[in-house]
C-alpha cells in the first residue's frame, strides 16, 4: 500500500510527540507561530475556566471554538499526540488529494512520500504544530475537506468543511471552491480550460446540506458555551473586530494599532471586504480547476487574514506540491523561495529584539512581517499567473525567444 | 509596446483568445463581480464613518428670534373710591403707565390697561388684576391692591408714580448687577467665621435653626419667610458651618478716633475681603449655585474692625454685599458679650435681618417705593412678587432664545459636529417649553416663569451636550491622508478595467450593428 | 459573580438608627456641641532602628446621624459646627455609608515597623466605599460622583479611579459596623487603588482644612508639610464609619520619621521639635479631648521629656489640655553613637511578603509571592490580586511551593474573575482571590504567568515608556474552619481557629506595588503605517485583478 518512506515519515512524526523538545514553552509563546486564536496557553486557560466554573469566553482570553472546549475537556486531554495525529492525517489527506488529482487509484504513487514530506516537514506547519497551535486542527480539516471533495464524498467532505470553518472563521472564503469541487472533477484541467461543467442545480442541493451541517454545529457549540452567544463575539467576532493586538506575522496587527480611532470600524470593514472579494473572481476564472482556485484562496488567507501564524502560508506552500504542472510557468519561483527564507528569519529575530530583548521597535516587526506579506503576495500572484499561463502551453522548440506571452 | 500579431504563425502556442478563461463573458463577469462588492459595501462605508447630525429645527428658532412675550396687566380703580373722576383719571393714568413701560427697556413688555371697577379686590377676574381703593394712607395690601391716601390720589402724576413704581419698578444698573443668574435650585451657604480660635472672643456654635426660622420674634426681615414666599420661583437648600481659623488675607486699616484704636475696612478692602485660599466655604457637590452669607467675627486684636466710606471714615454699617455672590456681616462682639461662647438666636437677630435684606437683594426682590408700608403679613407683598416674576420670565425667555440661536449657528458652522438624537430632543423641549411660556405669560406669571425656566434649562443642557465636542477639531485634511494610500491606487486599476470594458463592449455593438 | 451581586443583605442584627439631627445643647464639661463630638489623638512609636512612627487621629463624631437613605429625595438643611461641611455635603449627596481613602507614599515595611496603627498603608491613593443600593443614582453613578468629588476635595488624580481598576472584593474590605445598618437594604462596595498617585502637600492642605482647628492649634500643629513629605513613609487617610453612635469621620495621618538619618546616623534622639520643626503651643479649643501618647521602647536607658504623668509602663500618655506648650523628647544619653541596629531580632509581623515580576521578556512574566511565615503555627490568609486589564494572569499556571516542592493543597476556594468589557467599551480589572495557608516557620511561593497586552498607540499614556504600576496585592483576616466569608473587622483575634497551631492574620496587610513595562508601538508611525500596509495591500490586489482581467497576448518579441 503506502510506501516505506511515507511510513516513516508518519513514524517520526508520532515518536516527536513523545520526544522531549527543549523550550517548548517558547514555542508555546511564540506569536509567529500561535496567534491569540490558535494559542495553546489560551486553550489551557479556557479549560481551566470551563473547570472552575467561569465562563470560558469572558475576558477576552480564549478565543477557540467551543468544539475545541468540549474535545479537549470532555474527550481527550490536550496532549502532544493529538496534535502529531492531526498533522498525519493532514499529511495523508494531501497525499489522497494528490492521488485524486492524478487518478491514482490503488497503489502507492512515486510522489507520495515527497508530499507528505511537503507538508510534515515544512517548518511553516511544523513549528506551529510542536507549539500545539490549534491551526494543525484548522489546516487538516481544510485539507481533509478538500480531500473528501476530491474523492466526490459528498456528506464528508461538507461536513469537515464545516469544520473547518466553524474552527476558523476564514475558512468561509473556501466553501465556494470545495462545492464547485464537489460537482466536478480534481484532475487537472490548468492546461486545457473549459467553461464549468458541473451543475449548478446541484452546487446548491450541497450548500444547502452545507448549511445544515453548520447550522447543527452551531447549535451544538452554542450548548457547550453555555452562556449564550457571547462566544460568537469572542471567537468569530475576534477575525472582524481585531480585539487582541497581539503581534503576528500578517498585516492587521500594527495597522490598528497604529489606526486612528475614528478609522478603525471603517477600515476594519475594507479589510474584511478585502478577503471576500477576492471569492468570486478567482472562481470564474478558474471555474474549470475548482482545486487550483480553493489553492490560491489559501493563499490569499496566507497574507490577509485577521490572525495570521505561519501555518496559514506553511499550508499554502505544502498545497504547492500537488501542481507540478505549473512549475515550468512560474515566473520568479527563486524570488519568492528567497523572500520566504528572508522572512522567516527576519520575523524571529527582530520579534525577539523589540520583545525579548528590548532594544529594537515595534517597527523591526512590522517591517519584518511586510517582507512576510511581500513573500506571500509574490506566491500568489505567480500562482495565478502560472494556472492561466499553463493554457497556453508550451512555444515550439524553434521559436523558442521569438515570442513572448504576455497581458495586454 | 508591442502589438498583437495575427495568430498565422507557427508559435505551438494555443491561441489565448479561444481560451475558455479568455471569453468576454468571464472577463464581465469576473469584473463584475470586483464592482458588486465594492458596491454591497459602500453602505457600511457611509455607516461607519459618518457623523450623526440630525436637523436641528432652525427655522422654528429662528422665528423664535422676534417673538416678545406680552404680559398683559390690568389696573381697576374702584369706582366707590374715585366716583365720577375714575374714568378721566384712568384714561390719564393709562396714558402714563404705557409711556412708564415703553421707556423701560425691562417692562416693555407689559401691556397696561386701566378701568374702573365695582368690586375692586375681587380675584375673580384673573392674577393679573390689580385694584385702586382710597385710603387713609398709602400701602399695598393682599390681595393686589394698593391703598391710596386721599392727598396720594390727589394727583394724577403722583398717583401714576406710584403705580408705575409698583407695575415697573425701575431698577438701578448698580441693583442690577447685584442680582445672581437665575437657577432652580439655590443653595444659601451659612457660614460663621471666627477669625482667630485662639482668643477668648471664640463662638464655638450659633443658634442657625431658629435665627434662620426667626420664630422666637415679631422681627419679620428673616430668612425662612422669605423663601417660603419665593418658592414659586427657586427652590433653596439651606446649609451651615462654623469655622474656628479664618484668617483675612490682608491686614485691615489700624486709626484712632477718641483714645480708641479702632479698625476698618477700605471699600477697596471689601472687595478682596473673602480668603478663598483659607476659608472653605462650600463643596462642589452639586452644579445648583450657591449664595453665600458669611459671618464674621474678627479676632480681639482686630476689634472693633468698621467699614469705611470712600472718605476714609467709619460707618455705621456692619454689613455688605458681594454682588452675585453673598453677603457678609462683620459681628464685634461687646465686651461684656465677649465670653460668651455660642450665639442665642436673639444675638442674630440683626445679622439674620441683614442676610435676608442681602438675600431680597440678591435674588431680586425690588423694594417697595420710598415711603410706601406693606398691610400684608407676608414678607414680599403680592406687587413685588408679581414683578420679580415678570422681569425673571422675560430674563429667562431671552436666554433661552439666544442658546438656541447660538446653538443653531454654532452647528452651521462646524461641519463635523455631531448632533445627536439628546440634542435634537433637547431643543424641541426647550421651543415647546418656551411656546407655552408664551402662552401662560397671558395668564398667570407663575406658570410663564416655570416655563422659562424649563426652556432655558433644557436650552443649556442641549448647548453643553459632551457628544457636540467629540470631532471638533478633526480637519478634513487628515481624512485625505487617510483614505488615499488604499482608494486611489485600487481604484485605478478598477475604473481602467471598467472604462476599457465599457468601450469594448461599445465597439463591439456598433461593429454588429454596422455589420 | 458580577459586581451587581457583590451587595448582598445584611441580615446579621441590625438595629436602625433614626436620624435625630439636633439635641438641645445638654451641657457636657469642658466643651459642648450639641450633637457633635472632636477629639484628638497622636501615638508616637520608637522602633528599634531609631524610626519613629508618629499615627495621628483626628475624631469628629456627628452624634445620632445615620447615612442618607438613597431613595429619600429632597434635600433638608445640613447644620454642621465641627464637621466638615465640605465632607458632610458628598457623603450626604450620594449616601454613602462607609467610606475609605488612603494617600500613602512609601513602602510600608512590616518586618521592621510591625503593624501600623491604621491598616491602610496601600502604596499611592485607595478608595473604598460602601453604599446602600437603591433609589435614582445606581451603584456606580454614585460611585463615580463620589469619586469625582473626592478628586475635587482632596487635589488628588482620584478620578482615574474609573472602571478599568474598580472591584468588589467584599471579603477583604468588609463593612466595619454592621449593627448600625437598616435590614431592609443591600449594601454594595466599590473598590479601587491607583499607585502611581502620588501624596503631597497640595493634598495636606485640602486635608488640614476638614479639621475643625486647622493646623493653627492642637497637634494638627505639627502637621509640617516639609518634615512630613521627607519622612520614609507617610501617607493621609480619612476614614467614615456608621456606628451606633452616629456617623464617625477619622481624619488621620501616620509617617515614619528618621531621627538617625536627620542627625547624620549618629543618634536616635527625637523630640517634637526636631521631628517637625514646631511644638504645640496651644490645645484646639473646640476638642473635648486631645492626647499624645509615646510607646515606651524596650530597651532601657531612655529618657522621657516631660516627666510622665498618665500612664503605664508601656505608655506615655500627655494630655494636650493642662500640658500646654508641649514638646516631648526622648533622649538616649548613654549612646554615642546610636548602635545600629541595637540587637537583631526577628520581624516584627507574623508575615513577611515579598511579590515580584519576574521575566526579562516584554510580554511574558511570572508574577511571584513569597509569604514568609515567621510564626511556629500555620496561618492561613485571604490573598487578593486586583489587576488591570493590561495584565492577564494565566490561571492555569498558578502554583504553590514549599521549599522547592509544589503543595497545591496549600491554595484552596480559588475565585477568579477575568477582566470582563465594560459598557464603556473598557476592560475592567480581572480580580483573583484565594485562601493560602502558610506552613509554619516557612515560605510559600505563589507563582502564576502572567501576560502584557498590547495596548492601541492611542491607548499609551504620554509617558508610555514609565511603564504601568500594578495595585499592591491584599492579604487580609479569614475565618478558619470555613470558606472565605463575609466578616465584621476586629473579630479576627489570634487563635479563633483550633489553638494557637492555627491562625490568621489580625489586619489587612499589603505588598508592595510593581510597574511593568509593556511593549510600545512606534508613536510617530500612524500615517507611515497606512501608506506602507496599503500599498502593499493594492500591490497584491492590484497584480491578482489583473491578472484576472486582463486579456492575454501572443507577442512576436522584436530584435
Amino acid at each position: 500500500m503506502e510506501s516505506s518512506s511515507f511510513l516513516l515519515l508518519m513514524s517520526c512524526r508520532l515518536l516527536l510527540a513523545f520526544t522531549p523538545i527543549p523550550l517548548t514553552n517558547d514555542l508555546q509563546r511564540d506569536h509567529q507561530l500561535s496567534s491569540p486564536l490558535t494559542s495553546y496557553s489560551r486553550l489551557k486557560e479556557g479549560l481551566w475556566f470551563y473547570q472552575h466554573d467561569v465562563d470560558p469566553y469572558a475576558g477576552g482570553v480564549f478565543r477557540h471554538s467551543p468544539l475545541l472546549l468540549s474535545l479537549f475537556s470532555a474527550v481527550l486531554p490536550p496532549v502532544p499526540v493529538v496534535w502529531a495525529l492531526s498533522d498525519m492525517v493532514g499529511a495523508w489527506a494531501l497525499v489522497r488529494i494528490w492521488r485524486a488529482r492524478q487518478r491514482v487509484n490503488k497503489g502507492p504513487s512515486s510522489r507520495d512520500s515527497l508530499v507528505a514530506a511537503a507538508y510534515l516537514l515544512n517548518p511553516y506547519l511544523l513549528l506551529p504544530s510542536l507549539a500545539l497551535s490549534t491551526s494543525t486542527f484548522e489546516n487538516a480539516f481544510v485539507l481533509l475537506a478538500l480531500m473528501l471533495a476530491s474523492d466526490g464524498r459528498r456528506s464528508p467532505a461538507l461536513l469537515a468543511l464545516a469544520f473547518s470553518t466553524h474552527l476558523s472563521v476564514s475558512t468561509f472564503l473556501l466553501v465556494l471552491p470545495v462545492l464547485m469541487l464537489l460537482v466536478t472533477s480534481s484532475v487537472s484541467q490548468l492546461a486545457s480550460p473549459h467553461p464549468f461543467t458541473g451543475s449548478t442545480w446541484t452546487a446548491y442541493q450541497y450548500a444547502g446540506e452545507f448549511a445544515a451541517y453548520w447550522l447543527v454545529l452551531f447549535g451544538a457549540a452554542s450548548v457547550m458555551a453555555g452562556s449564550g452567544w457571547g462566544w460568537v463575539h469572542e471567537t468569530w467576532g475576534a477575525s472582524l473586530t481585531l480585539p487582541d493586538l497581539t503581534p503576528n506575522p500578517g498585516l492587521w496587527w500594527y495597522f490598528f494599532t497604529e489606526m486612528f480611532d475614528h478609522f478603525r470600524p471603517f477600515f476594519l470593514m475594507v479589510f474584511s471586504v478585502h478577503l471576500v472579494i477576492y471569492i468570486l473572481p478567482i472562481c470564474i476564472k478558474f471555474q474549470h480547476d475548482a482545486l487550483y482556485a480553493s489553492f490560491l484562496l489559501v493563499g490569499i488567507l496566507g497574507i490577509f487574514k485577521a490572525y495570521l501564524s505561519l501555518a496559514d502560508p506553511g499550508l499554502f506552500l505544502s498545497m504547492f506540491v500537488l501542481f507540478p504542472e505549473v512549475y515550468p510557468y512560474l515566473r520568479y519561483p527563486i524570488v519568492t523561495t528567497l523572500l520566504h527564507t528572508h522572512a522567516s528569519l527576519l520575523l524571529p529575530i527582530f520579534h525577539a529584539l523589540w520583545v525579548t530583548e528590548g532594544r529594537g521597535n515595534a517597527n523591526f516587526y512590522y517591517a519584518a512581517s511586510l517582507v512576510m506579506g511581500v513573500a506571500g503576495g509574490a506566491g500568489v500572484v505567480d500562482a495565478c499567473f502560472a494556472g492561466l499561463r499553463i493554457a497556453m502551453g508550451d512555444i515550439a522548440q524553434g521559436e523558442r525567444g521569438k515570442w513572448e506571452v504576455v497581458q495586454e | 509596446m508591442n502589438h498583437p500579431v495575427p495568430t498565422t504563425t507557427n508559435h505551438g502556442l494555443k491561441e489565448p483568445q479561444k481560451l475558455c478563461f479568455e471569453t468576454a463573458r468571464t472577463r464581465r463577469l469576473v469584473l463584475g463581480s470586483y464592482w458588486t462588492i465594492i458596491i454591497l459595501a459602500f453602505p457600511f462605508w457611509w455607516n461607519l464613518t459618518s457623523i450623526e447630525r440630525i436637523a436641528l429645527p432652525s427655522y422654528r428658532v429662528r422665528a423664535q428670534l422676534d417673538r416678545k412675550p406680552v404680559f398683559p396687566v390690568s389696573v381697576r380703580l374702584d369706582a366707590s373710591s374715585f366716583q365720577g373722576s375714575a374714568p378721566t383719571l384712568g384714561r390719564a393714568l393709562h396714558e402714563i403707565l404705557a409711556q412708564t413701560a415703553q421707556a423701560s427697556p425691562r417692562w416693555r413688555n407689559l401691556d397696561i390697561q386701566v378701568g374702573v371697577s365695582e368690586h375692586a379686590g375681587d380675584q375673580s377676574e384673573g392674577p393679573n388684576v390689580y385694584s385702586v381703593v382710597l385710603g387713609n394712607h398709602t400701602a399695598v395690601r393682599h390681595p393686589r391692591q394698593v391703598v391710596v391716601s386721599q392727598e396720594d390720589a390727589s394727583s394724577t402724576l403722583r398717583l401714576g408714580n406710584i403705580l408705575s413704581s409698583l407695575l415697573a419698578p425701575e431698577v438701578t444698573s448698580m441693583q442690577a448687577q447685584r442680582i445672581a443668574q437665575y437657577a432652580k435650585r439655590y443653595r444659601l451657604a451659612f457660614t460663621l467665621l471666627n477669625e482667630n480660635a485662639a482668643s477668648p472672643h471664640l463662638v464655638n456654635s450659633w443658634d442657625i435653626q431658629t435665627a434662620l426660622a426667626g420664630k422666637f420674634f415679631r422681627f419679620i426681615y428673616h430668612v425662612f419667610p422669605i423663601i417660603s414666599r419665593l418658592d414659586v420661583l427657586h427652590n433653596f437648600t439651606v446649609e451651615s458651618q462654623v469655622q474656628y481659623h479664618a484668617p483675612l488675607a490682608f491686614e485691615p486699616l489700624q486709626f484712632a478716633v477718641a483714645n480708641n484704636t479702632l479698625h476698618g475696612l477700605t471699600p477697596e478692602d471689601l472687595t478682596v475681603f473673602i480668603n478663598s485660599a483659607e476659608w472653605t466655604l462650600s463643596s462642589s457637590v452639586s452644579n445648583d449655585p450657591v449664595l453665600h452669607f458669611v459671618l464674621f467675627i474678627p479676632s480681639p486684636a482686630q476689634q472693633p474692625l468698621h467699614i469705611l466710606d470712600a472718605h476714609g471714615l467709619p460707618t455705621r454699617q456692619n454689613a455688605f454685599l458681594l454682588p452675585q455672590w453673598g453677603g457678609i456681616f462683620i459681628l464685634n462682639r461687646h465686651a461684656r458679650a465677649a465670653t460668651m461662647t455660642h450665639l442665642t438666636a436673639a444675638d442674630l437677630v440683626p445679622v439674620f435681618s441683614a442676610f435676608a435684606n442681602q438675600l431680597s437683594a440678591l435674588l431680586g426682590v425690588p423694594p417697595l417705593p420710598d415711603g410706601m408700608m406693606s398691610e400684608e403679613s407676608s414678607l414680599l407683598s403680592d406687587w413685588q412678587l408679581d414683578a420679580l416674576l415678570r422681569y425673571r420670565t422675560s430674563e429667562n425667555m431671552l436666554g433661552s432664545q439666544q442658546t438656541l440661536y447660538s446653538i443653531i449657528k454654532l452647528v452651521d458652522q462646524i461641519e463635523n459636529m455631531p448632533v445627536d438624537q439628546k440634542v435634537r430632543g433637547d431643543v424641541h423641549d426647550a421651543l415647546t417649553a418656551l411656546g407655552e411660556a408664551y402662552r401662560s405669560a397671558m395668564g398667570s406669571p407663575a406658570t410663564a416663569l416655570r416655563w422659562s425656566s424649563e426652556a432655558l434649562s433644557l436650552a443649556s443642557h442641549a448647548f453643553f451636550n459632551p457628544g457636540m465636542l467629540a470631532l471638533l477639531y478633526f480637519p478634513a485634511e487628515h481624512k485625505y491622508a487617510v483614505y488615499t494610500p488604499l482608494f486611489a491606487s485600487v481604484s485605478v486599476p478598477l475604473i481602467v478595467a471598467l472604462g476599457r470594458e465599457v468601450y469594448g463592449w461599445r465597439r463591439e455593438r456598433q461593429v454588429v450593428r454596422s455589420g | 459573580m458580577g459586581r451587581k451581586t457583590a451587595a448582598f443583605v445584611l441580615s446579621l442584627f441590625v438595629a436602625p438608627v433614626i436620624s435625630s439631627t439636633s439635641n438641645s445643647s445638654d451641657s457636657k464639661p469642658r466643651f459642648s456641641i450639641a450633637g457633635e463630638r472632636y477629639h484628638e489623638d497622636l501615638i508616637i512609636q520608637p522602633l528599634r532602628d531609631g524610626r519613629v512612627i508618629s499615627t495621628f487621629t483626628f475624631t469628629t463624631l456627628l452624634e445620632g446621624v445615620s447615612p442618607r437613605d438613597p431613595w429619600e429625595l429632597e434635600t433638608p438643611a445640613q447644620h454642621y459646627t465641627l464637621f466638615p461641611l465640605t465632607l458632610g455635603q458628598i457623603l450626604r449627596e450620594y449616601s454613602i455609608t462607609e467610606l475609605h481613602l488612603s494617600l500613602n507614599a512609601g513602602k510600608w515595611n512590616y518586618d521592621n515597623w510591625g503593624y501600623p496603627e491604621d491598616p491602610s498603608v496601600s502604596t499611592g491613593a485607595e478608595l473604598w466605599a460602601w453604599m446602600a443600593d437603591g433609589g435614582p443614582m445606581s451603584i456606580d453613578e454614585r460611585w463615580t460622583s463620589l469619586r469625582n468629588a473626592l478628586a475635587g476635595l482632596f487635589c488628588a488624580s482620584l478620578g482615574s479611579l474609573d472602571s478599568r481598576r474598580t472591584s468588589s472584593p467584599y471579603s477583604a474590605f468588609p463593612l466595619s459596623s454592621v449593627s448600625s445598618l437598616k435590614i431592609s437594604f443591600q449594601y454594595a462596595l466599590r473598590h479601587a487603588t491607583l499607585p502611581s498617585e502620588h501624596v503631597c502637600t497640595e493634598n495636606l492642605t485640602p486635608f488640614l482644612k476638614l479639621l475643625p482647628c486647622k493646623s493653627h492649634t492642637g497637634l494638627a500643629r505639627l502637621l509640617n508639610p516639609q518634615r512630613l513629605f521627607d519622612a520614609d513613609w507617610h501617607g493621609l487617610g480619612v476614614h467614615v464609619l456608621s456606628t451606633d453612635r452616629g456617623l464617625e469621620l477619622r481624619l488621620g495621618v501616620q509617617a515614619v520619621l528618621d531621627p538617625v538619618r536627620e542627625s547624620g546616623g549618629k543618634r536616635r534622639d527625637w523630640s517634637f521639635q526636631s521631628l517637625f520643626d514646631r511644638s504645640i503651643d496651644a490645645a484646639c479649643p473646640v476638642s473635648s479631648r486631645s492626647t499624645a501618647r509615646v510607646v515606651i521602647p524596650d530597651d532601657d536607658g531612655y529618657r522621657l521629656s516631660p516627666e510622665l504623668l498618665l500612664g503605664d509602663k508601656s505608655m506615655a500618655i500627655y494630655d494636650l489640655t493642662s500640658q500646654v506648650p508641649l514638646d516631648i523628647s526622648m533622649l538616649w544619653p548613654n549612646e554615642h553613637p546610636f548602635p545600629f541596629p541595637p540587637t537583631h531580632t526577628g520581624p516584627l509581623a507574623p508575615l513577611s511578603i515579598k511579590r515580584a515580576l519576574h521575566g526579562f521578556s516584554q510580554t511574558h512574566g511570572v508574577l511571584s509571592v513569597a509569604l514568609s511565615n515567621n510564626e511556629y503555627g500555620d496561618i492561613t490568609i485571604g490573598y487578593l490580586e486586583t489587576l488591570p486589564a493590561l495584565v492577564t494572569l494565566w490561571m492555569h499556571t498558578i502554583k504553590a511551593e514549599v521549599r522547592g516542592t509544589q503543595r497545591d493543597d496549600l491554595i484552596s476556594d480559588i475565585s477568579y474573575h477575568p477582566s470582563l468589557l465594560q459598557s464603556n467599551g473598557r476592560y475592567g480589572p480581572s480580580v483573583l482571590q484565594v485562601r493560602l495557608t502558610v506552613p509554619a516557620k516557612s515560605a510559600l511561593r505563589l507563582s502564576i504567568d502572567i501576560t502584557k497586552t498590547f495596548l492601541k498607540y492611542t491607548e499609551h499614556p504620554p509617558d508610555a515608556m514609565r511603564g504601568w504600576d500594578l495595585p499592591p496585592a491584599v492579604l487580609f483576616p479569614v475565618l478558619i474552619d470555613g470558606p472565605v466569608k463575609y466578616m465584621v473587622n476586629d473579630s479576627f483575634v489570634d487563635g479563633i481557629g483550633t489553638r494557637d497551631r492555627h491562625r490568621t492574620i489580625p489586619h489587612r496587610m499589603y505588598t508592595p506595588t510593581l510597574l511593568v513595562d509593556l511593549p510600545t508601538p512606534d508613536f510617530s508611525m500612524p500615517y507611515n503605517v497606512i501608506i506602507l500596509s496599503c500599498t502593499l495591500v493594492t500591490l497584491i490586489f492590484g497584480s491578482i485583478f489583473n491578472l484576472l482581467t486582463r486579456k492575454w497576448a501572443i507577442v512576436k518579441v522584436e530584435e
